[in-house]
């Protein structure tokens, strides 16, 4: 790994070197901080459990825990507090200064990696992926497997346990993928169903089905064996159980699709007036023939000549609530395929080319055997990320012959398959100390192959390729060239987007999304192809961050975004049309750009009836600024909402939070962030005025950097001081990275990652090769 | 539990009709043969609730006088069979129901609690008698509780009166925060119940190579044991203890596989075209749930508030909810105890089908307790007064039967979940508005 000394670090090198200095340098360090910080941070009082009264600032090795704590906040501008008398910038900064050179210096020549857990299962996001890499197959994690707990903002954290319901669900999955992967003719029928969420709305055209059509959905789906299947398409029915849209006396025609092909058409018709609807949907139903594999399985409506919609209501894009906004056509509800019957196994599907690297001869028992292990080998060394030995192949290789014995190769191979996914090998992550540990407690280097996993996990949150394998079998990968020529190729790959769906997704609260449900009344034009719109706006964008290399304050600040027309619409940008989303450049002025702007953001930050200014700053300082506030007090009531006028001002109403002194030690910061928000409503939308009360004040503030009004300030604010956007950045992704939360003794990486990366335009890829070549990541602490 | 022994000949005479009892589904779900093989030695309390909308016509449902129950209503009439393990129970009331709404018809019928009038997700109910009891009986069985309905999509949104939709949706809550949601495909059910795999010797192959998967499972990880830390060991343990109770789970599954096999039919695909078809595929899971205990507490939505189904086949071709705003009109009443009556008469089929399967030493029926009814009293108002309520079974469980418990005033329905609870070992001192337990319903034996 390349070391870039930097100008300013070497001078801070040369500043702690002398012991005059330090002696020096020591006592006015005393002094400030007995003048600005032991007022409440003494021995009596310990004010948040913290003294500094007696505590040795000239060496600051011996309590790096507490003076991390004191970085953090000098960095942050976040103590002394606002009501209190700052120290002279000069004084804090040299303080900071010299706390930074001492705990970095240690760092590194004694480095402390800390320890992830020795076991770690995969989660679910990593249990689909790395079925999807093993075996060319894509299923539905969320349908086999439960969600997983977060821990530390993420999913991949608590994942040590292993519950009995767990495990239950690990074995039903390994017989579910395996028997989807092989195809083996002695599965019985299957079924299953396909649901949309009650608010889409289904009046245009949806991405993914033809021109010409509206409505419906396309989904993948696998079919295990060729065969014929049964699908049903149900309609959405509205609350007295009719179907929704049926207004004109018109007829409707729907059609199922293979692969973008026509199957079949059905006509929907009205039925009289006051008829049951029971049977209006009764006859879309049909069984054809279709191929073992991966298939787009499409149910759409034909789109009639467009005619402007009449409506007794404002015009609104969402359409599924009878009583506010209606459906103006039928729409789907629910698709169920039940199949095989009449099935004949599979012969050619992406999972089996995969999979079968020999064929059998099915006469010739010995030479079977020989197949048999050669795909267990391939597809073993892949799953378990590291080489198998042969006896490792005889458990296996036993449920191969039981398989074979009861039906076929086929058969075989697929018990087998389920075997293997239920190895240790494959599920938990293993890292373990080496043998020849002698220093107990001390750093050592990982393993190659545990470094490719960690690698591909990261990146991926999938198991590596052959590519990284073969180079960590070859003992290569640690080799820094070759470890940054293996990142940079991964992060080319497609499935580097997982940093955008998977980390950005929670890093962002992205997933919250799914929770978000607007109060109908005060937001009845919000529907799940707004919500779903949101999300792809915001990993769309992330992933362009990451994909052009740009650099990351781009994502605060960028002047293009990505857009449909749904989106684009309730954003108020003209000339974008189709359901299609795309790269949209961005005027100066334009109300749209970073993260900050974006409606997903502003959404999971807000309540169902109004904004949330505190949720708002809570977010922006956890996860832009760096600077978590503590948690709420106990016994602290939150503000009521009926004790403060609802139709006041919501800087008004939450006035209480500065007068009163206990909510204002924390709300002083939190507060004047959120404010700065306050232009854009409670579902991402521009406002100028707030209700009746005039025009919007959306002036706010950010510790240490000063006041400004409204979201172009709050950027420049965050902007003024990239190392803390960077460095929260960075100490997100080390979490996920690590899949473990972070320590005080990682903060020395994480500044010599922002240190470097400045260097570099804060470039992606310098992020992330930072985190690749740091301490935490190529390291581990033994017992 | 004491279990009072009763002789029932009416039971042994519907054993012998079972055949002809029998609908087209129930006759392939239930194979009779091995219905009769299975002796439990100790039968086991079960609760159920099937829930009505938009309440009923009471001229035509509330049976003449009360203590004994004498000439049952024409309502009422389909439940002649099953008389004798009838208790109907008149003037029960939800008073923390919205006057008029039908949201709260649904919310308050096994809650008892007051709604709190939001269109958002800040919803607040309370825990409902059902998911109470499923914690109390719930936990030894496959699933805690079944919640099933006969609307496939749940609504979303606003739904009336300025109600969240999940009022109407749900009639059971977890906790007062926590609506479940219900099933009506019937066979997402189906796999609920029985899994995955058709046929009884395709469930006992997959249960086996679950065992043999687990065991393959269990030695890899006692290897990898070996190789790791001291601290890190006590973690596998906890990975040990886990296999171990998975290993018991495929152990009860496959005993259960052995003596009470699935029933041996083509698992459902679709959902029935009509309405009969439906239900009576709904009561028929019930009562398979029941008979393979995997579940011991059922909820049974049988049609949503405010639907405009149509019943033509009763002769009733007008949608159930501007029926049921009968403004006293006779036809309308007339109709309104059509549907009643109709609706009654899936329930009784059910119950009779019950009393047909042995259990221990009784029948299934005598062993369960199931209550009926609606949060609405007179539909023409949407009151929550005077409500239709049924309770059916429990004889083996001490329930007396063949009564008409007829309060002079209105009572809280409450009460009588409050009595139905106590009698499955969730003793409290009150549940939502009650003030009493309901008198007479079950013997008085000690619990």
């Amino acid at each position: 790994m390349p070391i870039r000394k930097t100008a300013l670090s070497l001078a801070i090198t040369t500043c702690v070197v002398g012991p005059v200095a330090a002696q020096e340098a020591s006592t006015s360090h005393r002094q400030l901080l007995d003048r600005y910080c032991v007022t409440c941070h003494n021995d009596r009082l310990e004010t948040a459990g913290l003294s500094l009264e007696n505590i040795d600032v000239g060496n600051p090795r011996e309590h790096a825990e507490v003076w991390e704590k004191v970085v953090r906040k000098l960095r942050t501008g976040t103590m002394p507090p606002p009501n209190r008398t700052p120290p002279p910038v000069e004084d804090s900064f040299a303080l900071r200064t010299w706390l930074e050179s001492n705990l970095d210096a240690v760092a590194e020549t004694q480095p402390f990696a800390g320890r992830t857990e020795s076991l770690r299962r995969l989660n679910r996001t990593e249990y689909q992926n790395a079925v999807r890499d093993l075996l060319a197959l894509d299923i539905d994690g969320g349908a086999l497997l439960p969600p997983d707990e977060a821990g530390h903002g993420f999913d991949n954290v608590n994942v040590g346990d292993l519950s009995p319901a767990l495990l239950d669900r690990y074995i039903s999955a390994a017989q579910r993928v395996s028997r989807l992967a092989v195809g083996t003719t002695l599965t019985s029928v299957q079924s299953d169903v396909i649901r949309l969420p009650a608010d889409v709305t289904q009046e245009d055209h949806m991405e993914g089905l033809p021109i010409g059509t509206r409505g419906g959905v396309v989904v993948p789906y696998t079919f295990a064996q060729n065969g014929e299947y049964d699908i049903q398409i149900r309609l959405a029915r509205n609350r007295e159980g009719r179907v929704g849209g049926l207004r004109q006396p018109e007829d409707h025609t729907l059609e199922l699709l293979i692969d973008r092909e026509r199957v079949e058409l059905f006509t929907i018709e009205k039925p009289p007036e006051e008829d049951d609807h029971a049977l209006v949907d009764a006859h879309l139903r049909t069984r054809i023939e279709v191929t073992a594999g991966p298939h787009d399985v499409g149910v759409t409506f034909f789109k009639r000549t467009a005619s402007l919609l009449e409506t007794e209501r404002q015009p609104l894009q969402s359409h599924f609530n009878e009583t506010r906004h209606p459906r103006q056509t039928p729409a789907v509800y629910e698709i169920s395929i039940a199949g095989p019957y009449n099935a004949t196994g599979a012969a050619d599907t992406p999972s089996r080319r995969r999979l079968f690297v020999c064929e059998p001869t099915e006469t010739n028992q010995s030479l079977d055997e020989n197949c048999a292990e050669q795909i267990l080998m391939t597809v073993m060394r892949r799953a378990y990320r590291r080489p198998v030995s042969e006896d490792e192949l005889n458990g296996p290789m036993g449920f191969f012959r039981e398989g074979q014995a009861e039906g076929d190769f086929d058969a075989g191979i697929g018990k087998a398959l389920s075997a293997v996914l239920m190895s240790p090998s494959f599920l938990f992550r293993v890292e373990s100390d080496p043998e020849e540990i002698v220093d107990g407690g001390a750093a050592y280097r990982i393993s190659d192959l545990e470094l490719a996993s960690r690698l591909s996990f990261f990146l991926w949150s999938s198991i590596p390729d052959d590519e990284l394998l073969d180079a960590a079998i070859r003992g290569v990968l640690s080799d820094s060239d070759e470890l940054e020529r293996q990142t940079r190729r991964m992060l080319a790959d497609s499935r580097s987007f997982n940093l955008a769906s998977n980390f950005a997704g929670q890093w962002l609260r992205l997933r919250n999304l799914e929770a978000v449900t607007p109060n109908a009344r005060l937001y009845p034009d919000f529907d799940d192809n707004l919500r779903q719109a949101f999300r792809a706006e915001t990993e769309m964008f992330f992933d362009s961050v990451l994909r052009e290399d740009r650099s990351v304050v781009d994502l605060l600040s960028a002047d293009y975004t990505f857009l449909n027309e749904r989106l684009a619409k309730h954003y108020g940008i003209p000339n974008i049309y189709g359901s299609r989303f795309r790269r949209v450049s961005l005027d100066p002025g334009s109300k749209r750009g970073g993260l900050l702007r974006h409606g997903s953001i502003l959404s999971v930050t807000s309540y169902a009836t109004r904004t949330s200014p505190v949720i708002r700053g809570v977010w922006v300082l956890d996860n832009i600024f760096g600077a978590p506030p503590p948690p709420p007090l106990p016994n602290v009531p939150s503000l009521e909402e009926n004790a403060v006028a609802a139709n006041l001002p919501m800087r008004e109403r939450l006035a209480a939070h500065r007068t009163n002194a206990v909510c204002a030690s924390c709300h002083r910061t939190i507060d004047p962030v959120g404010f700065a928000l306050e232009n854009f409503d409670a579902i991402g939308r521009w406002r100028e005025h707030e209700g009746d009360n005039g025009l919007m004040d959306a002036s706010g503030g950010l510790p240490g950097v000063g006041d400004f009004v409204g979201v172009a300030g709050l950027e420049e604010g965050l902007l003024s001081r990239p190392d803390l956007f960077v460095g929260t950045l960075t100490e997100k992704l080390l979490t996920f990275a690590l899949g473990r939360g972070i320590e005080f003794y990682d903060a020395p990486a994480i500044r010599k990652i922002v240190r470097d990366v400045e260097f570099e335009e804060y470039r992606f890829s310098s992020v992330i090769l930072g985190i690749v070549n740091s301490v935490p990541f190529q390291m581990r602490n033994s017992t | 539990m004491i279990i009072t022994k009763k002789a029932l000949p009416r039971r042994t005479f519907l054993r012998g009709l079972q055949a002809t009892l029998a609908l087209p589904l129930l006759d392939a779900m239930i194979p009779a043969a091995t219905a009769l093989a299975k002796t439990a030695a100790k039968p086991v309390p079960r609760l159920g609730y099937v829930f009505i909308p938009m309440g009923c016509h009471h001229d035509k449902w509330i049976p003449e006088g009360q203590g004994r129950l004498g000439q049952l209503s024409p309502s009422l009439s389909p439940l002649e069979p099953v008389r004798d393990q009838l208790t109907v129970v008149t003037n029960l009331e939800l008073e923390m129901s919205y006057p008029g709404t039908h949201d709260t018809s649904n919310s308050g019928f096994l809650s008892a609690a007051f709604a709190k009038h939001t269109e958002s997700s800040d919803y607040h109910l309370g825990t409902t008698a059902d998911q109470l009891a499923a914690k109390q009986i719930g936990q030894d069985t496959q699933l805690p509780s079944l919640e099933l309905c006969m609307d496939l999509d749940p609504l979303a949104g606003v739904c009336n009166n300025g109600y969240a939709c999940v009022y109407q949706n749900s009639l059971s809550w977890s906790s007062p925060t926590a609506p479940l949601p219900s099933e009506a495909h019937p066979r997402m059910v189906f796999e609920r119940l029985f899994g995955e795999g058709g046929t009884p010797e395709e469930r006992r192959a997959a249960l086996q190579n679950r065992a043999s998967l687990l065991d393959s499972f269990s030695a890899d990880v006692q290897q990898l044991k070996a190789k790791l830390t001291a601290g890190d060991r006590t973690r596998v343990d906890q990975y040990l203890d886990s296999i171990r109770e998975v290993e018991r789970q495929i152990q009860r599954a496959e005993h259960g596989a052995m003596t009470n096999p699935e029933p041996d039919m083509d698992r459902p695909t679709g959902v029935p075209v009509s309405f009969a078809d439906h239900a009576r595929l709904m009561f028929d899971l019930q009562a398979l749930a029941l008979q393979g205990d995997l579940t011991r507490v059922i909820t049974f939505q049988l049609t949503r508030e405010l639907n405009n189904r149509t019943y033509p086949e009763i002769g009733v071709p007008d949608p159930h909810h501007p029926t049921s705003h009968h403004g006293n009109d006779p036809e309308k009443l007339e109709k309104i105890a059509k549907i009643n009556t109709y609706h009654v008469s899936f329930f009784s089929e059910f119950l009779q089908k019950l009393a047909a399967t042995p259990d221990g030493d009784g029948s299934l029926l005598d062993h369960t307790v199931y209550l009926y009814g609606s949060g609405i009293g007179n539909p023409s108002i949407h009151d929550h007064e005077n409500l239709p309520i049924l309770v059916a079974g429990g004889a083996g469980c001490g329930m007396k039967g063949g009564q008409h418990i007829r309060y002079a005033e209105q009572t809280p329905l409450a009460n009588l979940h409050l009595t139905l609870l106590d009698r499955v070992g969730v003793h409290l001192e009150s549940f939502g508005d009650s003030n009493a337990k309901v008198e007479n319903l079950f013997d008085e034996v000690t619990v």
